[in-house]
């Protein structure tokens, strides 16, 4: 019994076995077929016959190509296509298995992080690592395959399909690091409040009038805000994401100009040339009209 | 170990005093909400005198008798960011209003809604274009060779461009709240700016999105802007003054038309990122904007908690100007405040009145030899606001 477990699966039986029940069972169905059609031929019959010839050109090559498939050698190549499949599948799926356990990691890292005291309207050690670890599994492992270059008559149109999804994935990442780094000074501010509502409440301090509470947490995060908004880090940040949203947009649009194409109404780049014609236009004419109009001013007194 | 002397008992009590209090406020906000509220904006009457493509040249109907009024008519320019409706926010709350019964003719630029055809205007087209040409309407219309001519934020900055350029049309210049200096980091716009890719977003986008500009300034203070500010207006809302008083800044705030493409581009890379303007260096139209030109009287208003245009991005005006009478006044308010705010509406408007008044040339009587009616050029003047009182930021 455990010798059967560790003997390995070798297809290579399987497919002899289906490629001789094929041809035993297409081969005689499609010699049948042809020689029942020994009728004279007729315009009608011209087409039937196209048909037989057609297939009895398709049986032929089965029969060459399971020949071929029937050697060795040939078999033997096939299945070692066929096995490196599953490995292909086995790898993405390991990459993708690899990034959850590394997104994991931080989420731990995070959560024993909590508690710990904080210091107020202060940002350092910004837990990037986190937020940007998606990004860099994109970028090292999927976005190769968008910028692959693509193949045929409507390779273009691929190649602008790829670039919108990439930008858009980019997009999406920049604006959860954006978002995420808006949300630190609530955290902050929560954290701010916790620890001084416990220093008034040793020093016996504590307020009654619950909006007391608020209007501190709203200085405090107004406060945590002022220091965020003026950071690099906000500011490098802030840009990224523009650029990564002007990027989506501008390729989102390519993609609806190619689609706007195909139907009778003008694109906005068709608008915008004739718009800038219709600008340069009323801009020549207004100069001539303010030249014309002094010109005239000057030649009224002499007439 | 000390016991933690939370008045928990306290807390509680008073939660459960605001518990019973909150049914009946909850009815009168229902009823407040559910009401004819009056939330119309610049309801000031007004015709349309002059238009030229989306922009709009309003006059005011004068108040006053036609003897009353000053002789030299005062055009106000507001900037492309948000609507000029701000400037005749309610009744009460109308520097228009103000104006008007100080016996200003008033004229308002109507900037409208820029669309994609739009996108190619330069600052150039507004300032040397629309601007121009409804000066020179407003000069045929009165026969006047000069007018008056106020400017407010990037409107300001338009001002002050167009005075430059044609200061032999301009009587007296004011200026609110206007950047002409971007080299600080005191706000958080210039220290945003510096990085911005214009050249990237317009061609993203044509025209700078009004809904994104709105989102940036939102940003700008998020906590007071997105939180608070929504906290005070559920703990108000069974006012109907004050939830009409909100609304009508709500519609206001967030009316933003778009801002057409190349006059983002031009003004972000030449005043925000090279801060050309206050250099002397900015050209419009292959012109040099030389702020040694300005020699017409200057009054420069600004906003000393002004988040979005700091004292120091308005300040250096009245030194770098060509002008000897000119006046700096740093009120306690920010950006909006010397508008909306109810403190500031009996200080602004009258002395901007008082000082256009002083300053209107006077026609000779018959018989009487002309003499000149410039008073003696006041010295320059900085009023730290000593005698404003201080007024919490908008």
């Amino acid at each position: 019994m455990n010798e059967k477990k560790t003997e390995t699966f070798d297809p290579k039986p399987l497919l002899e076995a289906w490629l001789k029940t094929a041809t035993n069972f297409w081969g005689p169905v499609l010699e049948t077929w042809s020689a029942t059609s020994g009728t004279p031929e007729t315009s009608l019959n011209q087409a039937e016959s196209r048909t037989m010839k057609n297939l009895d050109s398709a049986l032929k090559s089965w029969k060459v190509l399971s020949s071929v498939m029937s050697e060795p050698e040939a078999g033997k190549s096939i299945l070692e296509g066929i096995q490196t499949l599953p490995e292909i599948v086995l790898k993405m799926t390991q990459t993708g298995w690899d990034g959850y356990l590394k997104l994991q990691q931080q989420w731990y890292e995070r959560l024993l992080g909590i508690g710990q005291s904080t210091e107020a309207y202060r940002f350092d050690n910004l837990d990037q690592d986190a937020v940007n670890v998606w990004r860099e599994i994109y970028e090292k492992e999927f976005q190769r395959l968008l910028h692959m270059p693509q193949l045929g008559l409507t390779r273009l149109y691929q190649e602008r399909a790829n670039t919108t999804l990439d930008n858009f994935t980019l997009f999406q990442a920049a604006i959860a690091e954006f978002l995420q780094l808006l949300f630190l000074p609530m955290e902050k501010s929560i954290q701010v409040i916790q620890e001084k509502v416990a220093e008034m409440a040793d020093e016996g301090q504590l307020p009654e009038n619950p909006k007391v509470y608020y209007q501190m947490w709203i200085k405090i995060l107004e406060g945590h805000y002022m220091t965020l908004l003026k950071s690099p880090e906000y500011t490098t940040k802030m840009d990224t994401t523009l650029g990564a949203f002007d990027n989506f947009i501008a390729s989102k649009n390519e993609i609806l100009q190619d689609f706007l194409q195909t139907l009778p109404v003008p694109t906005d780049k068709d608008m915008d040339e004739l718009y800038q014609e219709i600008y340069l236009l009323k801009k020549r004419m207004r100069e001539h009209e303010k030249t014309h109009e002094v010109e005239t001013s000057r030649q009224e007194p002499q007439s | 170990m000390a016991e933690a002397k939370i008045p928990v008992d306290l807390i509680l009590s008073k939660l459960a005093g605001d518990a019973e209090k909150a049914p009946e406020r909850i009815q009168k906000a229902k009823d407040v909400l559910l009401s004819e509220l009056d939330t119309a904006i610049a309801t000031t009457p007004y015709e349309v005198v002059y238009q030229e493509d989306r922009v709009k040249l309003k006059h005011y109907y004068p108040v006053l008798p036609k003897n009353k009024l000053m002789k030299t008519p005062l055009l106000v320019v507001y900037a492309l960011i948000n609507r000029e409706t701000m400037l005749d926010l309610q009744p009460g709350r109308s520097i228009v209003q103000n104006f008007l019964n100080d016996g200003i003719d008033l004229y308002m630029i109507d900037w409208g809604y820029p669309t994609r055809k739009d996108k190619f205007l330069t600052i150039d087209d507004h300032v040397n274009g629309y601007m121009d040409n409804i000066v020179d309407f407003i000069r045929r219309k009165h026969n006047l060779p000069k007018i008056n001519l106020m400017g407010i934020c990037m409107g300001g900055a338009f001002s002050v461009m167009y005075s430059a350029l044609h200061p032999e049309k301009i009587q007296n210049l004011v200026t609110t709240v206007t950047p002409t200096n971007f080299d600080t980091d005191q706000g958080l716009l210039h220290i945003w700016m510096k990085n911005v890719d214009a050249d990237r977003m317009v061609k993203t986008y044509g025209n700078m999105p009004g809904d994104l500009m709105n989102l940036g300034f939102l940003l700008l203070n998020p906590a007071r802007l997105m939180i608070d500010k929504y906290v005070g207006f559920l703990e108000n809302v069974d006012n109907k003054n004050f939830v009409e008083n909100f609304v009508r800044m709500e519609k206001w705030i967030f009316d933003s038309p778009d801002v057409p493409g190349e006059t983002f581009r031009q003004f972000i890379q030449d005043c925000y990122q090279k801060n050309l303007l206050i250099q002397s260096k900015m050209e419009l139209g292959g012109r040099r904007v030389d702020l040694k030109k300005i020699t017409m009287p200057l009054i420069n208003f600004y906003g000393q908690y002004d988040h979005l245009v700091p004292p120091a991005a308005c300040e250096l005006l009245t030194s770098k100007v060509g002008s000897k009478d000119t006046q700096d006044i740093c009120l306690k308010t920010g950006h909006i405040g010397i508008y909306v705010s109810s403190k500031f509406q009996k200080e602004f408007a009258p002395k901007i009145a008082n000082w256009l008044k002083e300053r209107e040339p006077v026609k000779p009587k018959r018989g009487v030899k002309k003499t000149s009616s410039r008073k003696k050029p006041a010295k320059k003047k900085v009023a730290k606001s000593g005698s404003v009182p201080a007024s919490p930021q908008p």
